[in-house]
């Protein structure tokens, strides 16, 4: 039975795309640069297309209840709590009540906006917070310092279940001695007066102002939570039906895994919402675009690329468009991670170990006809492995490696792979057959056709790529291989979402497990630890740092980026302004609508 | 009879040991684990390390078998990797979903089918009859999303006439009157759907029935008695057709729970078939192994439960 279901899954998820697309009216066109009379888009990144932020007309009314959707195919887990949840869903969920003390700004890098005000003092490896007067929680309680320690207390505490006492996090000073019961207090956390926060770190990087090196973001409630063991946390009502927060709106009532309903918190601290409820709804992919045609919903968030074409020319609603943070890639397999000493060993005799390869295999592919043709524009090819979001960081001058098939002949030629017997099919340096296999994840069912369009671009400069075990693979099966170094793998297409720190130590470095390309050598090592070096708390000094870090890699060519994302947000006419940028996007408390039904 | 019984359920306890072995073994060789898919820069290998060490997912595998199998014996199955919480609690909220809605959707299965098929059966080759053939060839083709998608696009969303997903709005207050015709409306959509999709194989059994038991001796019999036409399907034919039927009856008890993937999906229903496909995508062994243990024994039972019922409605049949 279980195989059956399975495979009919497969079928199903394959044919509601089909449907979808069919459903939406039989919109033909291909214009993507759709631009709306109302709206402003130059600004910002190149690579949206699609307008940031609308401004309807009309006049408010007063209060209203805003339609949230959220897209989702199963029910949402319903853990809430910044330190305990591990599903994406939750967090979206949870950001109408935030209990985040820092805002971000530019390069997600911490402001003085927040209710928490971070001062570093790098030569002393020591962080202050200090948090605003007359902040409350959404249940009347003031906030206060002890609530900050108590949320470092639940993820130090031994019985702690989450991901999130890792590495990063034992590196405040005191938190192991804590955790291991030798301490009641974690030492570096010390309460300066009723506002103020003094953290000891062991050491510390830039990536503190990202929110790295352990520094903790959030609040949890310690009037609320004390009373209950951390071990008992994740059953509590305090995380799954009651939660008290600091954010625009509070939790009021919640059916587990499909539906919130949020009421304004009268005591937020930047000023009462103007909204007076948000209900957020979980919607099947398979209907998101109806919903949101027939005017269920207000914003629709997660919403599939792949039915763009669907809402794009709706009347009552407007599709905003903002970069994701992430990037898509394929990457070489040059050596193993040796797992008894946790570091990543390149191979010299590797297959893939030849730069001028790697380097043709990327000319060779034709991503921007990709991004066109199957994702309607809402990917642009990549030509950095930081995304742009990150403008500080990002070099947008880097060329990164554009369709040349020509220039791939020519590599190949030179580096020796040769078409000996003349049947179009190069052979490697000896003259041998030489295949390469290519591990590629399954999902819809366009993957398949693009992974056979770039087959066919390998094969037009000579080169036989084959599909490790013949088939695009399933996403846990896939990373089991990548990650286990399975020798049917040469190389692999991939994506990574980067998160608000764009340290890329994590993903390249010696030690990193995630260094998939196990590529490593003296430079790259340097590199990277500039990157995070005290130096480099002189943001001019990281943006070189990055620099060379990206030249590098594009000059090495074993990580190749080939798309940059695009996410979409649906919103129906009757928000009065509505703004999806990462730095001055629209505030939750600022929310207005225009009519008291969204307009179908 | 019931010595039978008896026995037969004592035989279960091997066979669903069996079952608990096979299944153990197999959702174990699955590629990846319930930890392997929480992959980002932002989470620290060695904590996923730790916390697989902790779930004991790194000791042999035949001493995690006996470790699950003796808090299974406890009536403990364990915690979602998934949902973080206990298996037992996630699936009875499941299965109260899902068991309310398959209820609603047999009963309107049974409703429609029934009738249909009597009909069609009595006025055989009439233009009644074939639109009847018609209807149940044309609803045996049908997938069942293309139809829910169908049903949801037309009823849902361009004549809102029921609510679109979910299986209650938020903001009703709970265990008023207003909740629960609230949750039947949630239910009516999905439960109309599979009942239009689900009469095929009954229609068809009792369409046959009935023709056959036209010409049988005991209807000869009836009428040169004397007993009007309408009396004898009524009182003879009717209830002897209802025999192959009734000797599914028992699988489709123990069936109510096991849901549909694809109305689920669709319609946003969190159920049963849904939390299994989900389970086995993300890994979560507890709760893979629990609800095929649950299956299986409900396939058991199905089965011991159809041949009491055929033993009681059909004295022809002992079970010895």
């Amino acid at each position: 039975m279980k195989k059956r279901s399975l495979s009919l899954l497969a079928l199903l998820f394959a044919a509601l795309l089909a449907l979808a697309a069919c459903s939406g009216g039989g919109t033909d066109t291909k214009d993507t640069d759709k631009k709306d009379d109302d709206t402003s888009s130059k600004d910002k990144e190149e690579t949206a297309t699609l307008p940031l932020k609308i401004e309807n007309e009309g006049e408010a009314i007063k209060g209203g209840t805003l339609q949230y959707g959220m897209v989702s195919d199963s029910p949402f887990q319903g853990v809430f709590s910044w330190e305990l949840y591990d599903d994406a869903y939750d967090s979206t969920i949870m950001g109408f009540a935030t209990n985040s003390l820092f805002d971000t700004g530019e390069d997600f890098l911490i402001t003085d906006e927040g209710i928490g005000k971070l001062e570093v003092d790098a030569d002393a490896n020591k962080a202050t917070i200090t948090i605003r007067e007359g902040v409350k929680w959404s249940d009347g309680e003031p906030l206060k310092i002890e609530d900050l320690i108590y949320a470092y207390q639940i993820i130090a505490d031994k019985d702690y279940p989450g991901v999130r006492y890792d590495g990063d996090f034992r590196n405040i000073v005191g938190v192991e001695e804590y955790h291991d019961g030798k301490a009641d207090t974690i030492a570096g956390l010390k309460k300066v007066d009723d506002t103020t926060l003094e953290i000891s770190f062991k050491k510390l990087s830039p990536a503190i102002f990202s929110g790295g090196d352990g520094l903790w973001g959030y609040a949890a409630p310690k009037h609320q939570l004390e009373s209950i063991p951390v071990a008992d946390l994740l059953a509590s009502d305090a995380v799954r039906k009651n939660p008290v927060t600091l954010g625009a709106f509070k939790f009021e009532k919640i059916v587990p895994g499909e539906s919130v309903q949020f009421a304004k918190n009268e005591h937020y601290w930047r000023g009462e919402p103007k909204l007076d409820k948000i209900v957020l709804q979980t919607v099947p992919s398979s209907s998101a675009a109806t919903a949101i045609k027939s005017g269920k919903f207000d914003i629709v968030d997660s919403f599939p690329a792949t039915q763009y074409d669907n809402v794009k020319d709706l009347e009552n609603i407007d599709v905003l468009g903002r970069p994701e943070l992430a990037y898509s890639y394929l990457s070489f397999k040059l050596g193993k991670y040796d797992k008894e000493n946790k570091v990543n060993v390149t191979d010299e005799n590797a297959k893939m170990n030849d730069k001028a390869l790697r380097q043709a295999m990327g000319y060779a592919i034709d991503v921007e006809s990709v991004t066109k043709e199957f994702y309607q524009g809402l990917r642009t090819r990549g030509n950095s492995l930081i995304p742009p979001v990150f403008a500080s960081f990002y070099d947008d001058s880097l060329e990164g490696i554009t369709f040349d098939p020509e220039k791939a002949k020519t590599l190949l030629e030179e580096a020796g792979y040769k078409d000996v017997d003349g049947d179009g099919i190069r052979e490697d340096k000896e003259g041998k057959p030489f295949v390469v296999n290519l591990a590629a994840m399954s999902g819809s069912d366009t993957d398949e056709a693009i992974v056979e369009y770039y087959r066919q671009n390998w094969k037009e400069v000579g080169i036989d790529v084959q599909l490790t075990t013949g088939r695009l693979i399933e996403f846990q099966s896939f990373y089991e291989k990548v990650k286990a170094d399975d020798p049917e793998i040469d190389m692999f297409m991939a994506a990574w979402g980067t998160g608000t720190n764009p340290s890329p130590a994590g993903l390249y470095g010696k030690e990193a497990e995630f260094n998939f390309a196990r590529i490593v050598s003296d430079e790259l090592t340097n590199l990277l630890t500039d990157i995070d070096s005290k130096e480099s708390m002189d943001a001019t000094h990281r943006a070189k740092a990055f620099r060379a870090w990206q030249e590098y890699m594009a000059e090495q060519a074993t990580t190749i980026p080939t798309y940059f994302r695009t996410e979409i947000v649906p919103v129906n006419k009757r928000v009065k302004n509505y703004n999806i940028d990462y730095i001055d996007g629209t505030q939750l408390h600022e929310i207005e609508l225009v009519a008291d039904a969204p307009v179908k | 009879m019931w010595k039978t019984v008896v026995r037969r359920i004592l035989v279960m306890i091997p066979q669903l040991f069996v079952l608990s072995l096979i299944i153990f073994f197999l959702a174990q060789k699955m590629p990846g684990d319930p930890f392997s898919g929480l992959i980002t820069p932002e989470t620290d290998p060695s904590r996923i390390e730790e916390l697989r060490e902790q779930a004991g997912l790194n000791d042999p595998l035949p001493m995690q078998y006996v470790n699950w199998i003796k808090d299974v014996a406890q009536g403990d199955f364990g915690k979602s990797y998934t949902y973080k919480r206990s298996v037992s609690s996630l699936i009875g909220e499941r299965a109260y979903n899902t068991f309310l809605l398959s209820l609603f959707s047999v009963i309107l299965v049974y409703a429609l089918a029934i009738p249909l098929g009597v009909i069609a059966g009595r006025y055989k080759d009439t233009f009644v009859d074939k639109t009847v053939v018609l209807y149940s060839f044309i609803s045996y083709a049908i997938p069942t999303f293309v139809l829910s998608l169908i049903f949801l696009y037309v009823f849902g969303y361009q004549l809102s006439w029921f609510p679109t997903s979910g299986t209650v709005d938020v903001g009703i207050e709970e265990g008023t009157l207003s909740y629960y015709w609230n949750r039947i409306h949630h239910m009516l959509l999905p439960a109309i759907t599979y009942a239009v999709l689900g009469t095929t194989g009954i229609i068809q059994y009792l369409r046959s029935e009935v023709i056959d038991a036209q010409t049988q001796d005991y209807v000869k019999t009836a009428r040169s008695k004397g007993v009007p036409m309408r009396k004898v399907y009524t009182r003879h034919i009717f209830r002897n057709s209802l025999l192959p039927i009734a000797a599914f009856l028992g699988f489709t008890i123990t069936g109510l729970l096991g849901g549909s993937i694809f109305i689920e999906t669709i319609f946003g229903y969190p159920g049963m078939g849904q939390l299994f496909v989900n389970s086995v995508l993300t890994r979560d062994y507890s709760v893979i192994t629990t609800l095929v243990m649950l299956f299986g024994f409900l396939t058991l039972l199905g089965s011991l439960l159809s041949d009491i019922i055929m033993s009681i409605v059909d004295p022809r049949i002992r079970i010895d």
